[in-house]
């Protein structure tokens, strides 16, 4: 590991980050250290939790909440992109090239990583006017597994967070997207999924019709 | 098994949730042209401990019976409150309050290290609800107040307690429990 | 009085039996967002983001105690701080992040310690901004600080937490001293006039 930078700098260096002289950094650290590793899901359940009351705190409606943590979550679905390929197997590595196999791809690899489960179904929108909207729908949204929203705020839905995640895997993927989290579980008895989320995918112009440009060429 | 009433307590000794459950022959009588007049009167006769009903009394102005209902839970923490601490000075730090009884009820108390108390009333011949507080607490009170993030860290005036999660639950293992 | 190994066995035990479980780069990349997002609305003022970064901590420490204390099932207080520290860093820690720090460096009249970090899960991902203050300024993981204040309030302890070192920060050891300040009384009921 010469190539990696070791011990702190000697003399004085004006700039450049210093490293713990037992080489204790994120270069030194195997990639997929963490890829099987797990933690209490309650410590998840705090912080998605400050993470929205601070949110809160600093917009002035339920859109605008939802707006924030899509744009938390977005970062984290470019890494997670990139991430997620590089432990594929190398035959399989490579980028999704069509909004299906984008689709599956964040259905099972993504949903799987982060949740230990993949989506429950995918849908693409049969309304003839927006061909470019696709659904993703989890019955049981882990992160909204401790949040009881109050009526007032009904139209909320904190999945808006991972909505940006898979808003950053579409943009990553150069598929440019809209995506939004809606709740369509509904409070009625019987209704076995309370928490349904949809996740609504909509394309930008460009990735259809380049979708059509492959697909008249093959 | 009859359950009446459940109270919850912060560290700021305020009640931050209360419910009442009616006696069934109560509940019937509570019929929507009857005035829901069926108070549990705990005690007997002087210094006793009237609950009113936080359901609708159709011929009692609902502001007395709020009041009524909150003076009621600062009484019932009073108490608890001085014999925990008689029970802690006579038994040690470790000791425990956990129940008293009355010609008319049942008082279960349950505290956590992080000061919050849980009473619940019942009738007497009811056995130790001790472990039935404890999973409130550790199953419906952490999973759907503490974790939930729209609700606040401390609860005035119960803001956060009463959500749609943890009142049905608490609804349905209570009833669950008769 | 609990004796160390016997925190840690129950740390362990409760940590396989009685915690639901996620990946960990979901928490960790969580963590990271917040830093990130609370860097870009305070201008990378990093003394204010370790500050909302302690308030942070703290309003989940007045929350997570409870569920410490649910999932170990504790009924009594710790007798002393040093058994304190104990269930701090082999249960706490092992239950909620699947580490347990070392606890070291106590003073003579056992009120303060120190918690070294040999693995932070929080930091997994994490190089410090090369702009030539954060590794002066910002404590990444200063929120666990927020969260020990918290919840040891929660019990009635008041005590202060800092990092002293990070490896974030290039220093060879990541390290957050602790003090007891006081214990704290019983609230009474507002006298009836």
């Amino acid at each position: 590991m010469s190539h990696v930078p070791t011990g702190k700098p000697t003399g004085k260096e004006p700039a450049g980050l210093r490293y713990p002289t037992n080489g204790k950094t994120i270069y030194h650290r195997p990639l997929n250290r963490s890829k099987t590793a797990e933690l209490s899901q309650s410590s998840f359940a705090y912080l998605f939790s400050e993470m929205v009351t601070y949110a809160q705190r600093r917009v002035t409606g339920i859109q605008e909440l939802e707006k924030r943590l899509n744009n938390q979550g977005h970062p984290i679905g470019l890494k997670l992109l990139d991430l997620l390929l590089i432990r594929e197997p190398a035959r399989s590595q490579t980028r999704p090239l069509n909004i299906i196999s984008l689709l599956q791809f964040i259905k099972m690899s993504l949903w799987q990583h982060l949740f230990g489960r993949q989506a429950d179904r995918l849908e693409k929108s049969s309304n003839p006017d927006t061909p470019d909207e696709y659904m993703i729908i989890d019955n049981e949204p882990l992160v909204n597994a401790y949040i009881s929203v109050p009526r007032e705020m009904s139209q909320l839905n904190c999945a808006a967070y991972v909505a940006g995640i898979v808003e950053g895997v579409c943009d990553g993927a150069a598929f440019p997207a809209r995506v939004t989290a809606h709740s369509v579980g509904g409070n009625e008895d019987g209704e076995m999924w309370p928490g349904k989320t949809v996740f609504l995918l909509k394309f930008q112009p460009e990735v259809l019709e380049r979708e059509a440009l492959i697909a008249s060429k093959v | 098994m009859v359950i009446y009433s459940f109270y919850i307590f912060d560290r700021h000794t305020e009640c931050i949730y209360s419910k009442l459950w009616l006696p069934p022959s109560a509940a019937a009588a509570a019929a929507p042209a009857t005035p829901a007049t069926a108070n549990i009167v705990t005690g007997d006769g002087a210094g006793s401990v009237t609950l009113a009903p936080r359901g609708g009394p159709h011929n009692t102005d609902r502001r007395s019976v709020k009041v009524k209902a909150s003076d009621d839970a600062k009484l019932i923490f009073g108490t608890v409150f001085s014999l925990r601490n008689m029970v802690r000075k006579l038994g040690g730090d470790d000791d425990a309050f956990i129940s008293y009884r009355t010609g008319q009820y049942k008082l279960h108390y349950y505290e956590t290290a992080s000061s919050l108390r849980f009473v619940m009333l019942t009738d007497t011949t009811t056995l130790s609800m001790r472990s039935v507080l404890h999973q409130i607490y550790i199953n419906l009170w952490v999973e759907y107040v503490v974790k939930n993030p729209l609700a606040p860290v401390e609860h005035k005036g119960g803001d956060g307690v009463k959500n749609e999660l943890f009142e049905l639950g608490l609804d349905q293992f209570v009833r669950g429990l008769m | 009085m609990m004796s160390a190994s016997k925190a840690s066995r129950l740390g362990e035990e409760i940590w396989k039996t009685r915690i639901d479980k996620v990946n960990s780069e979901l928490v960790v990349l969580t963590y990271g967002t917040i830093v990130a997002q609370l860097c870009k609305d305070f201008d990378s003022d990093y003394v204010e983001v370790n500050k909302q970064l302690d308030k942070m901590g703290y309003n989940i420490g007045l929350r997570l105690i409870e569920d410490y204390l649910a999932k170990s099932n504790t009924m009594r207080r710790c007798a002393n701080f040093r058994e304190t520290a104990e269930m701090i860093a082999k249960v706490g820690f092992k239950i909620f992040l699947n580490i347990t720090p070392t606890i070291t460096n106590w003073t003579s009249d056992s009120k303060q310690f120190s918690l070294v970090f040999d693995e932070n899960p929080l930091a997994d991902f994490v190089e410090l901004p090369d702009d030539g203050r954060a590794q002066d300024e910002l404590w990444f993981s200063n929120i666990l600080c927020g969260v020990l204040r918290g919840a040891l309030e929660m019990v009635q302890m008041q005590v202060e937490a800092h990092f002293i070192s990070d490896v974030l920060r290039g220093n060879d050891t990541t390290e957050m001293r602790i003090s007891l300040i006081r214990y704290i009384d019983d609230e009474l009921p507002p006298e009836d006039d």
